[in-house]
């Protein structure tokens, strides 16, 4: 509509793509230079003038980040608690999601308000309770110090993103499961379920990120070195002095990677998971 | 829906009395219930009652011991402390001005990024998974990266500066600039973010006022301001209102790269919240700093919502 045929050299130069270039610019730039300095050698990561290209070429960062650093650790304590706290998520998300969206209910609404709420509710405020309750629990650096937190607070999103999804169902399958006698559990299992996956993996992909990235009560819950996750691992490398630049971003090469895989992958559920709220709401 | 079709293809009658569609109703709605309780059992657990208790430690005396903790006492002298205290005030200062600047920014440029992008016609998919990218790292390793272009000694902003006969400031070193290398680092992780939901509500816009606009010879700059902006604001709305909750708990990004200094320049509600209680221990006053902060988002998200719904109700 808006682009018109241009000749030659201004189809290629127009306003439109170098607009893009400077974003892409903008975005990437930084992201070179995070593995870039990843693939120094140890020496060259504080070289001055900085080396824009990374000269020899090194994995040295990587090898000192899982054995000189407990890296492994950390990845696999993020993983356990995203992985955990995401199925929690899921399966009570999925009874809660299938109840406000499709059974009449009173108060309804009301309720789904009072969830959105919550999900935006500054974690500051309740990380000093929950810490002197784990703590007289003796939970304080213990996978569930976080699972449960966790769930409980990205619960709200998902119940909105699947309760979205259960909207959009017909209701006439339905309908005939339930007069030849399915009860609503296996209306839900056998009906609902296999048409709201979409819906089930945007709330995950939201769900793991959220998760994945957590830094205030991991920090404070799980402080430990056996129990940190990767955010509270990194944000602790090291000393007050010396930051071993070089071998945090290796570690956040590592960290990054798979989850950036995974929304580049899914982009278009992860974008329609950000725009719920925005069509429905 | 009065009839319903068995899977033999019979067609049965309605429930002939109203009693027994009401009575399965209500079934339906127990059942609704028991579906979402254990969802608000955990949600109750580790949010309300958290939330609740960290007010009432607010109003007491907070005894944190070796193996425990005590409350003794209705007092009022934790907020007293906060309204007397210079660090508090300015924390909320610095968080508030902090959150404003951000967000305008963000969503300026993220507005400016959704225009670009809507007109590109070759590979827009690919560019709006690259925005993805910044919005799912971890802001830890994003304050440690940003952290790293700052350094004094061998950071490459420095080093670009002085090829271009700036100087080599220290930028983490000195308040203003701090701030300002805070809220860019900040401004790089989440316009994408911003981008990507304008964008999305850009692109179910109806064509035909376009058209019509471009019929009646308005140019680019009005027709944004008359037609596009309006039919977004709703989206721009939202996208606020995500990031306004979100700058106001701000706590990893100077934790890491600032450690809410230099001096205590950046040290915003959540980091001064976060020091009293795990650095000094002082419970009662942490608490009331977070307790303060909840309700100030509580009343902002309030009056956000009332002046939203009022919005919505004159468009549509």
């Amino acid at each position: 509509m808006r682009n018109r045929r241009r000749k030659g050299w201004r189809r290629v130069f127009n306003g439109v793509n170098l607009a893009t270039l400077l974003v892409f610019l903008f975005i990437v730039l930084p992201l070179y230079w995070m593995i870039a300095s990843s693939l120094k050698t140890q020496a060259n990561v504080g070289a001055t003038p900085p080396q824009y290209f990374p000269h020899p070429l090194s994995f040295e960062n990587y090898h000192v980040a899982f054995t000189q650093y407990t890296f492994g650790t950390y990845i696999l304590n993020s993983v356990i608690v995203a992985v955990v706290a995401t199925v929690l998520v899921l399966v009570l998300g999925t009874f809660a999601g299938y109840a406000l969206g499709r059974l009449p209910m009173r108060g309804k609404f009301a309720l789904l308000v009072a969830l959105l709420m919550i999900s935006v509710f500054p974690e500051i405020a309740v990380v000093s309770p929950l810490y002197l309750l784990l703590r007289n629990l003796g939970w304080l650096n213990s996978y569930q110090a976080l699972i449960l937190p966790y769930a409980a607070f990205f619960l709200p999103f998902a119940i909105w993103i699947l309760r979205n999804y259960f909207l959009g169902i017909p209701h006439e399958m339905e309908e005939s499961a339930r007069i030849d006698g399915a009860s609503p559990v296996r209306t839900l299992w056998s009906i609902i379920l296999p048409q709201a996956w979409p819906g089930l993996f945007t709330a995950g992909i939201f769900t793991f990120t959220a998760c994945w990235t957590e830094f205030l009560m991991a920090l404070t819950f799980n402080s430990s070195n056996n129990f940190r996750t990767i955010p509270v691992g990194v944000a602790l490398f090291g000393s007050q002095f010396t930051v071993p630049y070089g071998v945090i971003f290796a570690a956040s090469v590592v960290a990054v990677v798979p989850i950036g895989i995974l929304v580049f992958v899914f982009r278009r559920s992860v974008v329609s998971g950000l725009t719920a709220g925005a069509v429905k709401g | 829906m009065t009839t319903g079709t068995t899977t033999t293809g019979v067609v049965r009658p309605a429930p002939s009395r109203p009693g027994r569609e009401d009575v399965f109703r209500r079934q339906l709605a127990r059942l609704g219930w028991g579906f979402t309780a254990p969802s608000l059992i955990l949600i109750g657990a580790v949010t309300i009652f958290p939330i609740l208790f960290s007010v009432i430690m607010s109003l007491s005396n907070v005894n944190v011991t070796g193996s425990g903790f005590q409350l003794s006492g209705v007092t009022g002298s934790n907020y007293s402390i906060l309204i007397h205290s210079d660090l508090w005030r300015y924390a909320l200062t610095f968080t508030i001005v902090y959150t404003v600047i951000t967000v305008a920014v963000e969503v300026a440029l993220g507005t400016l990024i959704a225009l670009v992008l809507e007109r590109l016609t070759v590979g827009r998919g690919w560019m709006m998974a690259l925005l993805l990218i910044p919005w799912s790292m971890i802001t830890v390793i994003n304050a440690t990266l940003w952290g790293y272009i700052y350094n004094p000694t061998y950071g490459v902003l420095d080093d670009i500066l002085s090829h271009l006969g700036l100087g080599t400031p220290v930028v983490l070193g000195t308040p203003l600039p701090a701030i300002i290398a805070l809220m860019v680092a900040d401004i790089w992780k989440t316009t994408p973010f911003v981008a990507i939901i304008v964008l999305a509500g850009l692109v179910m816009l109806p064509q035909d006022l376009y058209e019509a606009a471009e019929v009646d010879g308005a140019n680019g700059w009005r027709t944004f301001w008359r037609i596009t902006f309006p039919l977004l604001r709703p989206t721009i709305a939202l996208a606020v209102l995500f990031r306004v909750l979100q700058a106001f708990g701000l706590f990893d990004l100077p934790f890491v790269l600032t450690n809410g200094g230099p001096g205590h320049s950046t040290t915003s509600l959540a980091i001064l919240g976060y020091n009293t209680m795990f650095a000094n221990f002082d419970f009662g006053p942490g608490a009331a700093v977070a307790t303060s902060t909840a309700v100030l988002v509580l009343i902002g998200c309030l009056v956000f919502l009332r002046v939203f719904r009022a919005q919505v109700g004159r468009e549509g």
